[in-house]
């Protein structure tokens, strides 16, 4: 894990978690400022998979080693999955699921680093 | 993820007319979209978490791993039901939900030898920031709110 990346990814989810609950509270849709912002959290994610799943092997807890994979890979599909939702169906709501999707990356991205700092 | 489903080709008319579709059951739309989410996300962790910790060290704490397997199951069942209007199950999924975090919290706290390591619903699901209590007390309440406006289908 690098530290500089989560806190990107942080930085980065918590913008778009912003931008998109206001987009939500505005009842707008999504633009390419909120799609970009999303592609950003998505290419951070999936840039930790690739480091996470390399150096998975520090990981001294077996027990934590499902969780941090587990979130390692569920983190992409989040982004992924709410931006397409918002780009299909045109509802302030599927803004506030990019905002909820956000929020989550942000929670699992700090955990990610928590149980890495645990556990090596 | 809500709209990838294999069963969908003996309805192909839910394709072309997808919004249509999803007023019709007014489960997943609207703020209901939101709780999809929510349930989508926490399936997917909660599954690929189960899933190594069977496959991995099972023996470690069978009863904790079995429960959290259930778990996982449950969550995609619901994620499913609610994303597709399936009220019945939905029903059914977030009432075992609510009653295993419920029941689970509690015995992790009076019988902790029980559970020697976590499982989703331990501690009330404080793992994971009491999403899983709070969630299926929304999910009931949605459901309850969504039975009550009048649905013709």
């Amino acid at each position: 894990m690098i530290y500089a990346l989560t806190v990107a990814i942080c930085a980065a989810s918590l913008v778009l978690m912003l931008l998109a609950g206001y987009f939500a509270f505005r009842d707008r849709l999504i633009n390419d400022l909120v799609l970009g912002l999303a592609a950003l959290v998505f290419l951070g994610t999936l840039a930790q998979v690739v480091i996470g799943l390399v150096r998975v092997s520090a990981i001294e807890d077996g027990t934590e080693v499902a969780t941090f994979i587990s979130y390692l890979l569920s983190l992409p599909l989040i982004p992924l999955a709410t931006t397409f939702l918002a780009i299909k169906e045109k509802t302030r709501w599927a803004m506030g699921s990019v905002a909820v999707g956000a929020f989550a990356v942000l929670v699992m991205t700090a955990r990610l680093q928590q149980i890495w700092d645990l556990n090596v | 993820m809500s709209d990838s489903t294999p069963g969908s080709d003996s309805t192909p008319t839910v394709d072309q007319a997808p919004r249509k579709s999803r007023s019709a059951h007014g489960l997943g739309s609207g703020p209901g979209l939101i709780i999809v989410v929510v349930y989508g996300v926490l399936a997917l962790a909660a599954t690929g978490r189960s899933i190594l910790q069977i496959v991995e060290y099972f023996e470690r704490a069978p009863l904790s791993y079995v429960l959290s397997a259930l778990a996982a199951v449950i969550y995609i069942a619901a994620t499913y039901a609610l994303a597709r209007g399936h009220r019945r199950l939905a029903w059914v999924t977030i009432s075992i939900e609510m009653v295993g975090v419920l029941v689970v919290g509690l015995a992790s706290y009076l019988l902790p030898d029980l559970f020697p390591s976590k499982t989703v619903w331990s501690h009330f699901g404080s793992g994971y920031g009491y999403v899983p209590l709070v969630l299926p007390a929304v999910g009931l309440w949605w459901l309850s709110r969504g039975s009550r406006a009048p649905h013709t289908s």
